[in-house]
């Protein structure tokens, strides 16, 4: 019972990484309507940014998102703004399907830049949170990975609020719900689009200074995280924010559990083959609602 | 094209495809290390072979997968397996381990298929991912040995072409070249039949194929069928050639990848434009390895990747059509020299004769098949969307020959109306009768075939196809040749006005021509009820009256219509009565003089503003 109850409670945490990943492939897929697979190399770029900056001027990598947010909002918004939005003007009236064609050929760019310039060996940030511990009742709390969860929580609050308060985050809303609508009402949706998607993509900013303390950094990374970030979503729902949220912790506590009775890689397996049974059951995920 | 042309074409077209295949003897004669390029030759037919496998799916009919590598997995482990434990010979072996991942594929497509948009690219992925890890792990399966992550070996037996193996490059290479063969004559079949049509339509509209009778979802689960016995095909083809498999390297990302960038650039829904892709790409590989060899990996990936990028970007059709061209040019040039005069005739061939509809005569007659249409009755719909309720508790009727108006503000509910009638949306409560026929539970393409076609608000002409061809998706269900689905198309085509517009492309239509492509397209299903979403949207004045015109013309059919129109000048000059819907609700019905006049409903249209003052 009480290694159970370990195993859920890691899951639980390192679900917070997890959730933070979804969100950032849901801001996206929210407005855009895109589904980003360049999003787990988003979040290798912003690791590498991480590790280099700690490698090379010893900066704690909780202090890398001061670089890596704003390099990864630039990174993103240059992408939709010169390679998606072209793309999505041509296929207006149709599901933008070619723009997957195109995230994946920016992971295969990215992922593989990575392998040439910084090479294939594991690479780890050593500073003594990364291995902290926390003791509560008998149980092992990674600090790490708290320092995770407490973050995505911020984090997931602060995007409610940017967009239930801020006139940019109602803008960004309002363009996901009806783009043409949107633009009738005078805003620019070609810069929503732009922000929405270096929003996404600079969430991974957060998600790589989390993660390097107590992941390695490699340029493979992104594929790890890109297979449970889309399990999470359709669990979720797709689009669906707190769905990204829940998501994430629920598929870190099937994760921890399932991990205690066999490998991590049968884990996977057993999560992968819970994704496509719920492509059977509920496709529109826990939170989702039906579009018309 | 004049005889000349047709011959030098064939002369040509025979020559590069002879030429092609007799690479490996060419290069066996002439080449030191015959090998090194009979190997590159091979690894160019297999990745055709994959990539035109994968175009079925991801090409034909638009739905991309990016795990397609589980299926070359599952047919190289499964002819290896049968092979290692019952002795089956691999050219067997091949077709189990095609039937093997085409029902793998059937499983994993069966409820994405069914939902709209990237479910299909996600599943595929992790299906893949699953397949993989799972066979990394498990050294046995059944007490039969895998070999986990480190793979099955097969002893190799020499020169023994019955049980697949060759003693030389050349003997692979061949078969290779033979699959390839089949399989492009395969899908050169597909092309031509009526899935071909279906699939093209398809990749543009799905709702739209739906609602002209055919269901979407068996037609491309037939095609990731067909894509993922072809692909085990080629898995076949690798285990023998490599005489090993492992999980790690045959369902890799990278090769899944591989195949849709080389569609991609090659020309999706093309049959030899995967081959082409596969002649660029492959080499590339090829020669960043021999550059960089082993110390820098991936670089062919950077490559690949920007290649896949620039090619949605600038070249969205692919290589093949620009090679098609250019080899059309090239046929012109030469038959020019061997026949100068062959130019003059040509511009004197006479076009198509167009199609004429007699005056008067009935577009469908009776005799033939068409019934009179019963009455279409709702009672007490309901349906809403989360929180919103669209449709609240609504009753109508449309009798038989009778044109009924569907009328009211934005957002009353009406288009929401016609999809629970096309069955594009479920009904929630209530019921909805065509004669004795419950629509409640049947898909679009089921209603469709009971007699109710519809336009629709936004026009969808399928942009792939020319005018006849959109036609002759919704004629095709209906009919057993090619050749009797045309003439009623081109009927169709005639009774709207477009006889002379046959063979125009469809996104080269201007808007008139689109409605009246799509009214043609509805009319092909042979409706006995025919639901036509804002006829006037999106024209101009000129245009209308034709509208009008046409619409009578449909009506002396005898086809019921309901139509929604938000001009209401239109709708009072057609309609033989009104339905006015407000919120979901009905608020008024009856003649077009007395629901156009009725205060509240003027109130409704002008707004709140005027009642309040």
């Amino acid at each position: 019972m009480h290694e159970l109850l370990q195993g859920a409670l890691s899951g639980f945490l390192i679900g917070g990484v997890y959730g933070l990943i979804a969100l950032g492939l849901n801001v996206i897929f929210g407005t855009i309507r895109v589904i980003n697979f360049a999003q787990g190399s988003l979040l290798m770029v912003a690791m590498f940014v991480s590790y280099w900056l700690w490698a090379l001027f010893g900066i704690h990598p909780y202090l890398s998102p001061i670089v890596s947010v704003p390099l990864l909002f630039a990174l993103g918004y240059v992408v939709q703004d010169r390679l998606l939005t072209p793309l999505l003007a041509r296929e207006r009236t149709r599901e933008p399907m070619s723009a997957l064609l195109l995230t994946l050929g920016l992971a295969l760019v990215l992922d593989n830049l990575a392998l040439l310039f910084f090479h294939a060996d594991f690479k780890t940030v050593v500073v003594p949170i990364g291995l902290a511990k926390l003791r509560w009742e008998g149980l092992i709390i990674s600090t790490p990975r708290l320092v995770g969860l407490c973050t995505m929580a911020v984090v997931a609050s602060l995007l409610y609020l940017f967009f239930t308060r801020t006139d940019l985050g109602r803008a960004i809303r309002a363009v996901g719900q009806d783009r043409q609508v949107a633009r009738l009402l005078g805003i620019d949706d070609r810069r929503i689009y732009n922000v929405a998607f270096a929003l996404g993509s600079a969430l991974m900013g957060i998600a790589g200074a989390i993660l390097a303390p107590f992941y390695y950094t490699h340029p493979a990374v992104g594929t790890t995280f890109i297979l449970k970030a889309f399990v999470i979503c359709v669990l979720g729902g797709l689009g669906s924010m707190p769905g990204a949220a829940l998501g994430g912790l629920i598929v870190g506590v099937i994760e921890g559990v399932v991990g205690l009775y066999t490998q991590a890689a049968a884990a996977q397996v057993v999560l992968l083959g819970l994704f496509v049974l719920l492509l059977f059951v509920r496709p529109m995920g826990l939170l989702g609602v039906e579009r018309r | 094209m004049t005889r000349t042309e047709t011959a030098v074409a064939w002369v040509l077209g025979l020559v590069a495809a002879l030429g092609f295949a007799l690479v490996p003897v060419i290069a066996t004669w002439t080449l030191d290390d015959a090998t090194y390029w009979l190997q590159l030759y091979i690894w160019i037919l297999f990745f055709a072979q994959c990539a035109s496998a994968w175009n079925i799916i991801g090409g034909f009919a638009g739905q991309y997968s990016f795990g397609h590598s589980a299926f070359l997995g599952l047919g190289a482990y499964t002819s290896s397996l049968l092979w290692l434990n019952l002795g089956l010979t691999p050219w067997l072996g091949m077709f189990v381990g095609g039937a093997v991942a085409a029902a793998a594929a059937g499983i994993v497509a069966y409820p994405c298929f069914r939902l709209r948009g990237a479910f299909f690219t996600l599943a595929t992925i992790a299906f893949a991912e699953m397949l993989r890890v799972g066979l990394e792990l498990s050294d046995t399966l059944f007490g039969i040995k895998i070999g986990g992550v480190s793979g099955l070996a097969l002893p190799p037996k020499g020169s023994a072409p019955l049980i697949f193996q060759f003693g030389g490059k050349v003997g692979y290479a061949y078969a290779m070249l033979a699959i390839l063969l089949a399989t492009l004559g395969i899908v050169q079949l597909i092309k031509r039949s009526r899935m071909g049509y279906y699939l093209a339509a398809i990749a543009d509209d799905e709702e739209a194929v739906a609602s002209l009778g055919t269901s979407p979802w068996r037609v491309k689960l037939a095609a990731l069928l067909i894509s993922a016995f072809l692909t085990a095909i080629a898995g076949t083809f690798y285990a023998q050639l490599i005489l090993f498999i492992t999980p790690t390297r045959l369902i890799s990302i990278d090769f899944s990848v591989q195949m849709v960038i080389m569609s991609v650039l090659g020309g999706l829904g093309t049959v030899l434009g995967p081959l082409y892709g596969a002649i660029v790409l492959v080499p590339v590989a090829e020669i960043t390895r021999a550059i960089w060899g082993g110390s820098l990996q991936g670089v062919h990936l950077i490559i690949y990747g920007a290649l896949l990028i620039a090619t949605i970007l600038y070249l969205p059709t692919g290589i093949e059509i620009h090679v098609r061209t250019g080899f059309k040019a090239l046929v012109r040039r030469i038959a020019g020299l061997l026949d100068p005069a062959a130019g003059e005739r040509t511009s004197s061939v006479p076009n198509r004769p167009v199609i004429t509809l007699p005056e008067g005569e009935p577009l469908f007659v009776e005799a033939d098949g068409w019934t009179r249409p019963p009455v279409l009755a709702l009672t007490d719909v309901s349906r809403s969307f989360g929180g919103a309720v669209a449709v609240r508790e609504l009753g109508f009727t449309v009798e038989p020959g009778e044109v009924v108006g569907l009328i009211g503000p934005n957002g009353a509910g009406k288009t929401t109306v016609f999809n629970l009638i096309t069955g594009i949306v479920p009904v929630q409560a209530g019921r909805i009768l065509f004669g004795d026929q419950d629509l409640r539970g049947l898909a679009p393409h089921q209603i469709s075939r009971l007699g109710i076609a519809r336009t629709f608000q936004i026009v969808k002409p399928f942009t792939r196809l020319s005018a006849l061809e959109n036609v002759m998706v919704a004629a095709l269900p209906r009919y057993a040749t090619h050749q009797a689905a045309r003439a009623e198309a081109e009927r169709c085509l005639a009774f709207v006005g477009l006889a002379h517009r046959v063979d125009a492309p469809a996104d080269g239509l201007s808007t008139g021509e689109r409605k009246r492509l799509e009214l043609a397209r509805a009319l092909a299903t042979r409706p006995r009820l025919l639901l036509m979403d804002e006829v006037s949207g999106g024209l101009d004045q000129q245009s209308v009256p034709g509208l009008v015109a046409l619409m009578r013309k449909v009506k002396e059919q005898g086809i019921s219509v309901l139509v929604i129109e938000h001009n209401l000048r239109i709708i009072g000059a057609v309609a033989d009565r009104l339905v006015m819907l407000n919120l979901g609700e009905r608020i008024r019905e009856g003649e077009p003089e007395t629901v156009l006049n009725d205060p509240h409903v003027i109130d409704i249209y002008v707004g709140g503003a005027v009642a309040v003052g």
